[in-house]
């Protein structure tokens, strides 16, 4: 009986804080997306003549961003029979959207108009080991492009 | 060439779908397959349970049991009565019947894994007559001669397991839990079919050995009085069993369907348990 107070506190936590985190944070990516939107992310390796002269230097943008509770127990239920982990696709494009932002953020402070080359990775912290927090971290890179006169 | 960024529609990547309906389908799916599971296993265990020996059960309860006795004249008085109502009552001979006497106030009796009967001083002290204990006690030996315990222990473990596999705990570890916290001692819990068929062998044994049924019935009068009177408190005696008013109407009714006579004289009950 205890077990299971604590269990759907948990629950109820990881929802209420869980989803509150997530509106908060899309808001505000939507918002530094529109602002960072001057500086288009290209995934092509080849740089246009038109670019050149320019310098070029490495940025990277990385972010770790934990489940909760709740997550975690709707893919566990997903688990059983198996389809979409509905509940774990926002927190990868949550992941992916803010590593993106990261690395821009580096561009626009480095006063490139563009970042090429762009790439990413992801990997989960806890690597499915049970009884720890389960994390992904997203890792974006790209080659940010400075035009010459700067 | 002209590169850009534009302003992607959110729901490509996200789904839609809200994360309570998600729980709520997947929930539901899940707690439908549990109760068919422990339906389907509690059924396949009950089958299953009275193919193991008597003698295992024994085994498995003298770990438990410890042979103390609180008052020799009460249990030796309920053992010999107990043994006279077994040659009316078609026990094979590898089973053995040991009553207990419990001092205690709760007004309850049951049977357990090994041949193990427990009455307690509270329902003895409500009994009227010798007849009504008899059938105490032939009720108790039914559940033993047809295996109920075993059944609910066989039960009881298969769906603890089923429980402790699906939270993932280690094998090794949870058997002895399981056993132990499933009731080798405690009461085990006999549905209602198994109490209907108790009575009726307990009325086949009150009948073979008073040549007839009268006060029997006494003996659920009685659990209806102390029900009526805590209604909070039902004691665990009932809390598992059909009700006693419906169950004075079956026993009536098969009563009459065996022509058993429940009008005659009915034996007291000795001094010492009077006084208790």
């Amino acid at each position: 009986m205890f077990d299971l107070i604590v269990f759907l506190v948990l629950l109820t936590t990881g929802y209420i804080f869980g989803q509150w985190l997530e509106r908060s944070h899309y808001r505000s990516i939507r918002k530094r997306e529109e602002d960072l939107r001057s500086i288009p992310v290209i995934a092509s390796k080849r740089l246009p003549d038109e670019l050149c002269p320019c310098h070029t230097r490495m940025v990277v943008g990385n972010v770790v961003i934990s489940i909760d509770f709740f997550k975690k127990f709707l893919a566990s239920l997903r688990y059983l029979i198996g389809g979409r982990v509905s509940s774990y696709e926002s927190l990868i494009d949550r992941a992916r959207r803010e590593a993106i932002l990261r690395m821009k953020q580096q561009a626009k402070l480095a006063g490139a108009n563009y970042v090429f080359n762009v790439k990413m990775e992801t990997s989960s912290i806890s690597k499915g080991r049970r009884e720890t927090i389960g994390s992904v971290e997203v890792l974006a890179y790209g080659t940010a492009i400075i035009p010459a006169n700067n | 060439m002209e590169y850009s960024n534009p302003e992607l529609p959110e729901h490509i990547n996200v789904s839609k779908q809200h994360p309570l309906k998600d729980l709520f389908v997947l929930g539901l799916g899940f707690i439908v397959c549990i109760i068919f599971a422990v339906t389907g296993l509690s059924l396949i265990a009950e089958r299953l349970a009275v193919y193991i020996p008597f003698s295992l059960e024994q085994e498995l309860t003298s770990k438990f049991i410890e042979p103390t006795v609180s008052n020799i004249e009460v249990e030796s008085y309920l053992q010999a009565l107990a043994d006279e109502l077994i040659t009316h009552m078609d026990i094979p001979d590898s089973m053995s019947i040991t009553v207990h006497y419990v001092d205690d106030d709760m007004a309850n009796a049951f049977a357990t894994l090994g041949g193990h009967i427990f009455i307690y001083r509270g329902l003895l002290a409500l009994l009227p007559h010798e007849n009504s204990l008899a059938m105490v006690i032939s009720h108790e030996i039914a559940h033993i001669q047809h295996r109920h315990p075993i059944m609910a222990m066989g039960r009881a473990v298969i769906i603890g397991l089923l429980f402790a596999s699906l939270s993932g705990l280690s094998a090794n570890l949870i058997i002895d839990d399981v056993i132990n916290s499933t009731g080798m001692i405690t009461m085990l819990s006999f549905n209602r079919g198994q109490e209907r068929q108790s009575d009726k062998t307990a009325l086949h044994a009150i009948a073979a050995y008073y040549g007839h049924v009268s006060g029997a019935a006494d003996l659920f009068h009685v659990l209806l009085n102390i029900k009526n009177r805590h209604t909070v408190s039902t004691p665990q005696f009932l809390s598992t069993h059909p009700l006693s008013k419906e169950r004075i109407d079956k026993l009536t009714q098969y009563t009459a369907d065996n022509g058993w006579q429940a009008d005659q004289a009915v034996q007291q009950l000795p001094d010492f348990i009077g006084k208790l």
